[in-house]
């Protein structure tokens, strides 16, 4: 029956599906054309990055942007930011599962204590730089990867809270239910029903806080000094006072976007509707 | 048993002076941390490490802080006393913070043992730069002046000159008064199609360009400011003086020749200001000393050999052509008071600043800028330039603007008044206010700024600060 | 006895179950957000004008007096307003339809989406360089575009008092819409499919399916993300640093920018601090009235 209703789709859309694909394609130039632009000002050499007519095609294809960007630190810069960011991104994710769980199932707390913990991040960060430097350099967290760690965890929780909330909201109690009555533990019905049917959240929120923590700036420039060089301080760094190198920003801004291209085509394959969808019948 | 407890003693002991000693040993080694804007202009403090350990065994550890925000970093380590840092690189407005809430070594004691050479400083850098409340504390490493760049080969043109004389009376030549740089900025700005030197314009071209942004807009207003006569605040009662007559003439100056600059000067920051004089778009700028030394390397500019300097234009000030140059930006080396070896970072400030200053000042590894009079008198050492005939001009003209530099506000709260001024300058600018409008906002913006850092003391502060500058023969 | 004792056993953990879930997230919060609002609230009563090294004097609701006079903050509000509803709005908009249009069967799809998130991948500070070289008058592709299909002959972007916000708000919409994107379509797919093909099979209309099942059951995280992503849009800060540094005059300063001018150039703690409260007070003004819509 599905394959027959499928087909008999595809006839009646067939140009509302070319529409459909000329307006993706459309979008997509738009989105890509300045990321393409960032790729080859990456290949580009002192002299062609303000002129006219503007470079479109680098003169020489080389690396040496590339290696020089590394060379100055971007290497280092790449994997401290990952080791901060994926732990962040674990922690929010577990505490904040628990946390989102809780409140849409349990509504403990109730509004308030919802609305506290995105309170948490609503605070601008300029507010918490001095109290937390100070607080940190207290502890003898300062130029460590706990500092940002807890930091980055600070602003992922609430936001993890939030988005995860508003999956396990939209998704019927039933099958829990059920498993409960069956004799299954809280936790259990918790990580082995509810977690899997709320993949694509948990994707797309794991995704972002990752990102938040990779593209952080105002913090990682403070609580930092030699120790610990996150990537969006090496960058600001190659923004001098009377020399800007802006093909090493480039680089460095192509070859950092690459791990998390890896870990979002990864986690796409749990975005799209899983097997399990079907296992939710009204 | 006795003879395993002697033994276990032995060892232990011999264990304890093996680690001891090792211990012992790597404490002779002073470890000092530099901190300055990341980029080429660390590059020294990385180049001298072996002198650095063979002569005053120190091993330098050398951070790198993004340009932008130099100011809060440094600041913050100081405030909460981490004792982070041993060498700043601090950029001169910043002394009066520094040096004024004593975060910065006096450096008196350690200059008559080890001479840092400040006679052989220009005035503008040694005198005002260095010092605060009459006492040393820092060393200059980096000397930033504007200068006037011209296009000599448009100047020098034939056709140009005698059109020049055509039209406005007198021969075409880099601009002395402000009003023949206006007047020289009209006649060079064409359309495309237009005849330019002989050849037909394919863009636009203009006659001169400005920094617009926010954070030094107001740098280029202070070299009208200061050529006629300008002070920033009244010496006695403290009340603001930027919208004085000066100040409301230099403003509409800078309205006036907007019309012959490139439409987005307001969004020109360093970059763009520097291409648009060296991609050949503009026939003059003022800008930092490095244009006229980009201006010599083909891969960063279209106009090598082109490039003439000359003193920043002035005003009329009792009949007598009075110039002044802001010195924006630049570079100084200070010991912090938290330092556990001042005197240590003292001799590797004083090295870079005396022994190793010419050439690091001459090279093209660093962005550094003469200031010492020794600087100016050696062009073969500036390997940027085709021939030394080149570097002799470029270093003539940058002097010229250093005898008259005009200083920049170094008072404690000076990123506060120069914020409002950059801030109200480009309003005017944009046309949102009248020059008079936006610098009476700013005046009074300033009052009460001062107002609340208290009036008396800030009153005190100034006041030292200009008799510093009227010793150094720059302040009428 | 035994069974009565276990019964007793089962239902305390059943009543602290719900506890165990949230504490950890209640702990961390706690134990790190309590010092820093704590302290910055206790600052905006006080005057600490660090670039003086003066001491803090305690002066009650001064800086909040000083803040609500001062024109170049209420501005700089103005600014977040414009930023909020055209910036937010468009990104929510372009994001949803671009949502809707992958939120079906093809085979690039995984592709295509992964393409679509890049720029929200990239560091704000290269997302700033480059737009900072696309925006030039002069030299920027935008404009050599412009020029030569003769759209026009060149726009001031960066440079035009009245271009300069709107230059910022494309760039940081251009920056977030995958954001939007990705939310609402892991939304999307997360709607169960036998309701909506037995809401086809009783013959409602693609759109009473959109109205009916799809946006209700979209709603919570719509809410969430359109809350969230107002609360972020007033940290915009990189993009204004980068391209225009608030200016021309303060016509693309955001609360952001003018907050942290006065916390790390000025060093005036105090009043920076009152700054960041009256933002947190108005963002969570915002925030109720978005929940309320989600409570309806």
């Amino acid at each position: 029956m599905d394959k027959g209703k499928k087909s008999e789709k595809g006839k009646r859309s067939s140009k509302s599906n070319t529409l459909i694909f000329v307006v993706i394609g459309i979008f997509l130039v738009l989105f890509l054309s300045p990321m393409l632009w960032m790729v080859l000002t990456g290949f580009k050499h002192r002299g062609e990055f303000f002129t006219y007519p503007p470079a479109f095609i680098p003169k020489h294809f080389d690396w040496s942007n590339f290696l020089g960007g590394i060379k100055l630190g971007g290497g280092k810069a790449i994997f401290d930011i990952l080791i901060i960011a994926s732990s962040s991104a674990l922690i929010s994710l577990v505490v904040g599962s628990l946390a989102a769980y809780s409140l849409s199932r349990f509504k403990i707390g109730g509004k308030n204590l919802a609305f506290w913990i995105l309170s948490i991040r609503m605070l601008p960060p300029i507010a918490a730089a001095l109290p937390l430097f100070i607080l940190y350099s207290s502890l003898h967290l300062l130029d460590t990867y706990g500092a940002l760690i807890i930091t980055y965890s600070l602003m992922n929780i609430p936001f993890a809270v939030w988005m995860l909330k508003g999956f396990f909201d939209e998704l019927p109690p039933s099958l829990e239910e059920s498993a409960l009555v069956d004799g299954c533990g809280r936790l259990a019905a918790f990580y082995k029903i509810a977690l899997p049917l709320i993949a694509p959240g948990l994707v797309a929120t794991t995704l972002f806080n990752f990102i938040f923590s990779w593209n952080e700036f105002l913090f990682a420039l403070v609580f930092t000094r030699s120790h610990v060089t996150p990537l969006t301080v090496f960058i600001a760094g190659l923004i001098g006072g009377h020399e800007i190198l802006w093909g090493e920003i480039a680089a460095v801004g192509t070859m950092a976007s690459l791990p998390i291209i890896v870990l979002a085509i990864f986690l796409q394959r749990y975005l799209v509707r899983g097997l399990t969808m079907g296992a939710v019948k009204g | 048993m006795g003879r395993k407890i002697l033994g276990l003693t032995v060892c232990v002991a011999l264990l304890v002076s093996l680690v001891g000693g090792v211990v012992v040993a790597q404490a002779k080694e002073v470890t000092l941390t530099v901190v300055g804007d990341a980029g080429h202009n660390l590059r020294p403090f990385e180049w001298y490490q072996d002198d650095f350990f063979k002569k005053f065994g120190v091993k330098l550890k050398v951070i790198g802080v993004p340009f932008a925000e130099t100011y809060e970093k440094m600041k913050i380590e100081f405030v909460t006393h981490t004792g982070a840092y041993d060498i700043v690189v601090v950029f001169p407005k910043f002394m009066g913070d520094f040096a004024g809430n004593g975060y910065l070594v006096d450096l008196d004691e350690y200059a008559k043992k080890l001479d840092p050479k400040m006679d052989d400083v220009t005035p503008g850098y040694g005198k005002l730069y260095c010092k605060y409340g009459g006492k040393l504390y820092a060393v200059p490493f980096d000397g930033d002046v504007l200068s006037l760049y011209y296009r000599k080969d448009l100047f020098n043109n034939e056709t140009e000159k005698a059109a020049f004389k055509a039209g406005y009376g007198y021969d075409l030549k880099p601009p002395a008064t402000w009003k023949e740089y206006l007047e020289v900025a009209k006649f060079f700005t064409r359309k495309k199609g237009e005849k330019l030197g002989g050849e037909v314009l394919n863009r636009d071209f203009y006659g001169t360009a400005f920094y617009g942004q926010r954070d030094w807009a107001w740098a280029w207003w202070g070299n009208r400011f200061g050529s006629l006569g300008g002070v920033y605040f009244d010496e006695k009662t403290m009340e603001p003086a930027i919208n004085s007559k000066a100040g409301v003439d230099a403003l509409n100056d800078m309205i006036a020749i907007k019309e012959f600059c490139p439409p987005d000067v307001l969004a020109f920051g360093y970059e763009e200001l520097k291409d648009a004089f060296l991609n050949g778009q503009t026939s003059m700028v003022i800008q930092w000393p490095c244009v006229g030394k980009k201006g010599a390397d083909p891969e960063q500019s279209k106009i090598v050999g082109k490039v003439g300097v000359a003193g920043v234009p002035g005003g009329m000030v009792k009949g007598k052509l009075y110039r002044r140059a802001m010195m924006p930006c630049g570079r100084v080396l200070a010991v912090t008071k938290d330092s556990k070896y001042p005197w240590e970072a003292y001799q590797v400030i004083q090295y870079l600043t005396t022994v190793t200053s010419l050439d690091d000042v001459s090279t093209a590894e660093t962005g550094l800028d003469p200031y010492r009079y020794s600087h100016f008198a050696h062009p073969e050492a500036y390997e940027m330039f085709a021939d030394v005939e080149s570097a002799k001009i470029y270093l003539a003209g940058v002097e010229a603007n250093m005898e008259v530099g005009y200083p920049e506000l170094t008072i404690p709260g000076a990123a506060q008044y120069d914020d409002v001024l950059g801030l109200e300058i480009t309003k005017a600018l944009a046309g949102e206010k009248s020059a008079e409008v936006a610098l009476n906002a700013a005046a009074k913006e300033w009052t009460e700024i001062t107002k609340r850092f208290g009036l008396k003391e800030q009153r005190k502060l100034y006041q030292a600060l200009v008799k510093g500058w009227r010793e150094a023969g720059l302040w009428k | 006895m035994g069974s009565e004792k276990s019964r007793i056993r089962s239902l305390r953990i059943r009543r602290l179950t719900p506890l165990f879930f949230i504490l950890p997230c209640i702990l961390i919060l706690l134990a790190v957000s309590i010092f820093p609002l704590l302290y910055s609230l206790w600052l905006s009563f006080n005057s600490w004008e660090l670039a003086m090294g003066l001491p803090k004097r305690f002066i009650g609701l001064g800086n909040y007096i000083r803040l609500f006079q001062d024109v170049r903050f209420w501005l700089s509000m103005k600014n977040m307003g414009k930023v909020l509803l055209f910036g937010v709005g468009s990104q929510f908009l372009i994001g949803f339809t671009l949502a809707l249009l992958l939120n079906r069967e093809f085979r690039s799809r995984t592709l295509v989406a992964t393409l679509f998130l890049l720029p929200t991948m990239i560091a704000p500070v290269v997302i700033g360089c480059t737009w900072r070289q696309i925006y030039h008058y002069s030299y920027g592709p935008l404009n050599y575009f412009l020029q030569a299909t003769r759209l026009s002959g060149g726009i001031n972007w960066l440079a035009d008092i009245k271009l300069a916000l709107p230059s910022i708000i494309i760039s940081d919409t251009w920056e977030w819409t995958p954001f939007m994107m990705v939310v609402l379509l892991a939304g999307l797919q997360s709607i169960p499919v036998d309701l909506q093909e037995v809401a086809a099979i009783d013959g409602a209309s693609r759109w009473q399916i959109f109205w009916h099942i799809t946006l209700p059951f979209l709603k919570p995280i719509i809410i969430v993300v359109i809350l969230i992503r107002a609360m972020d849009a007033f940290k915009l800060f990189d993009l204004v640093v980068l391209l225009t540094r608030g200016g021309p005059g303060s016509s693309s300063e955001t609360v952001a920018y003018y907050n942290y001018l006065s916390a790390f150039k000025h060093f005036s703690m105090g009043y920076a601090a009152a700054m960041s409260y009256i933002q947190l007070v108005v963002i969570i003004i915002i925030a109720n009235f978005f929940l309320r819509f989600l409570r309806e």
